[in-house]
């Protein structure tokens, strides 16, 4: 088994950290940078960035977060939310990001995937995929914080992602987001069964064991984090520790 | 069919002005602008946040709740409840914050949606009491196509019994308190009469939720009185006799329809929207429950120009979740959206053919504010 990653994700509205419920509801929990610095002491081991409206409002202003975060952050940032281009991408990079999140622009134009990939490298290309369980079975992915239908079969279209030249697949449970009832262990399994590159899983930790869940159940390669966090549920100390006992190979800081 | 004046008939301004704060326009019958543009609503969210003492309002509460707690757990309130998320905050609350006994009282919608029913169950299940009330299903589909022509609202019957039915039962188990949700007239209209208005009274009821039609009016329409029983309003003297209380739930508390959605979610099971936001507007969690609910929205946005995007918009930037600008794109975005997702059921239930329907459209459509461009109906002028 590869490293499991612990990252922190912080989804922002304007100059806000925010967090829903079922990627629904906008309440301000805090200033992101507090957030994001607090997380980087506590020895998390990256950072997502998600601007969870900006493919709503058709905008994308993450770069001032994103360069101030970096004057002290020294970790991995993702960040993800209203990229539409590579030049959008070249912007963040320039502004301090590590990877790119895109899904709206990646559904709409899945060329795009492969034209990051090649011009900034695939290990900065993240497929990020709001997955929504369906009546009769299998996910469909969403888009705009979790609006908007596409009629794409989640599982096909992670392979597909991977195919188009992504490196890793963030995949984030709109049932399960801002609940703490748990990842949607199926959702993750069956996506990490059917790639090879990295998925991260986010949307529903509430508890220590979620994690183990996400880990060994769902093989995923990376578990993201957010109401446990901000709401102070768990410290990142605790979670490090806990998955050390239970000989997840996280990173030993 | 007639076409009906609008802007006469709800004696609306001519000219078309946006809130400068918000993105409500002062087509909204009832509403008023102060003289820098911007909205009573606005006004009275100001105060909402600024200028009410919260605590006070709290002691209030206690005190009334002290004085009709029932000793032998007997039902001591009537929450009227949907299983929204606004009625779970309610009725939940009182039950296990402030251990009252309330009887939650649901006036069946029209067609229940899947997750409409799904959060009325939940509702019950998070362990609350529940009566329903579910009128004759002809007499309420009649009642429902002429209340479209005739009033451009296909919600109108639907509103005597989400009215009426709680009263009834109250008054069937002799219980004083009918605990509602937000005072529509302060939070929508901003009518500064009503800001510390604490609770509703039948003359306010009549007058503003009914249109002035009482449902007498239904009476010279071919409806006879055994049709009517469910919405016939109870004798005055006998609504006197009992003397019951029916208070605002945001009298007391600050109501954000947001805070009610965690709430409603973490403690009651709340589901939004399952197919992501609903038809019209960018939200997932509002009026959910109701196959016809798009169409209490779209007759609004023919009559008035505002559609359920400017609704949810104007309240979210009010209570500071959202920019103006934001509200803005989000306006542009959806409002005119025609809910086409339970047309059929829509028709179906009405018995309108497609013609019909658009013939019964037009006749609302208030031509100060809708232009032909081509084969579209476009606004004149929308929020900018």
């Amino acid at each position: 088994m590869a490293n499991l990653r612990l990252i922190a994700r912080l989804d922002v509205k304007g100059p806000n950290l925010i967090k829903g419920v079922q990627l629904e509801g906008l309440r301000i929990v805090g200033d992101p940078q507090a957030f994001s610095q607090r997380y980087y002491r506590e020895g998390v081991d990256e950072i997502i960035y998600m601007d969870t409206v900006a493919s709503l409002y058709g905008r994308n202003n993450l770069e001032h977060i994103v360069e101030r975060t970096t004057e002290n952050v020294f970790i991995p940032i993702t960040v993800g939310g209203g990229i539409r281009s590579s030049d959008d991408v070249n912007r963040l990079l320039r502004a301090g990001a590590d990877k790119v999140a895109v899904n709206t622009a990646a559904t709409q134009n899945p060329s795009l995937i492969t034209e990051i990939a090649e011009r900034f490298g695939s290990q900065c290309m993240v497929l990020s995929i709001e997955a929504k369980r369906r009546p009769d079975g299998g996910w469909e992915a969403y888009t705009d914080n979790g609006r908007e239908r596409t009629g794409f079969d989640v599982v096909k279209w992670a392979v597909r992602g991977q195919e188009l030249g992504a490196g890793e697949i963030l995949i984030t449970s709109v049932d399960r987001e801002g609940t703490q009832k748990g990842f949607d262990v199926d959702l993750i399994r069956s996506i990490s069964e059917a790639v090879n590159i990295p998925a991260i899983a986010s949307g529903g930790m509430g508890s220590i064991d979620h994690l183990f869940a996400a880990a060994l159940e769902g093989k995923a390669d990376a578990v993201a984090m957010a109401h446990v966090l901000h709401y102070e549920k768990l410290s990142l100390a605790t979670i490090r520790k806990k998955a050390i006992g239970a000989n997840l190979p996280v990173r030993h800081v | 069919m007639d076409k009906v004046e609008v802007t006469e008939r709800y004696d609306l301004p001519e000219d078309v002005v946006f809130c400068s704060r918000c993105v409500m326009s002062n087509q909204r019958p009832r509403i008023v602008f102060d003289e820098d543009g911007v909205c009573f609503a606005c006004k009275f969210s100001d105060y909402k946040h600024d200028g009410v003492d919260w605590k006070e309002r709290e002691g209030e509460l206690q005190e009334l709740l002290d004085r009709h707690r029932s000793k032998d757990g007997s039902f001591d309130i009537i929450v009227p409840s949907s299983g929204g998320k606004d009625s779970d905050v309610v009725a939940h609350s009182l039950k296990y914050d402030y251990g009252m006994h309330p009887l939650t009282v649901t006036w069946a919608p029209h067609i229940y949606t899947d997750i409409g029913w799904q959060n009325y169950q939940a509702m019950i299940h998070s362990g609350l009491d529940n009566i329903m009330g579910t009128p004759n299903g002809i007499v309420h589909r009649k009642l429902t196509r002429l209340s479209l022509v005739e009033m451009g609202d296909p919600f109108q019957p639907f509103i005597y019994g989400q009215y009426l039915f709680p009263l009834r039962t109250a008054m069937k188990f002799g219980i004083k308190l009918v605990f509602g949700g937000e005072n529509g007239e302060a939070e929508y209209s901003g009518n500064p009469e009503y800001w510390d208005r604490r609770a509703l009274t039948l003359e306010d009821y009549n007058a503003f939720w009914f249109s002035n039609i009482s449902v007498d009016t239904w009476l010279d329409k071919g409806f006879t009185r055994d049709d009517l029983a469910m919405y016939l309003p109870p004798p005055p003297d006998e609504v006197a006799a009992a003397g019951i209380d029916r208070p605002f739930w945001s009298y007391y508390k600050k109501w954000t329809p947001q805070e009610n959605f965690y709430y409603a979610s973490e403690n009651v099971g709340f589901q939004p929207n399952p197919d992501g936001r609903s038809e019209g507007t960018y939200s997932k969690y509002a009026s959910l429950d109701d196959k016809l609910d798009g169409f209490h929205y779209y007759f609004m946005l023919l009559k008035f120009g505002i559609g359920r995007a400017t609704s949810d918009a104007a309240h979210e930037v009010r209570d500071g979740h959202i920019s103006r600008e934001e509200a803005v794109a989000l306006v542009h975005r959806y409002d005119t959206e025609f809910p086409s997702k339970h047309f059929e059921d829509f028709l179906e239930y009405c018995r309108f053919t497609d013609d019909e329907f658009w013939e019964v459209a037009e006749r609302w459509r208030n031509n100060n504010l809708w232009e032909k461009v081509g084969n579209d109906w476009r606004l004149k002028k929308q929020v900018a």
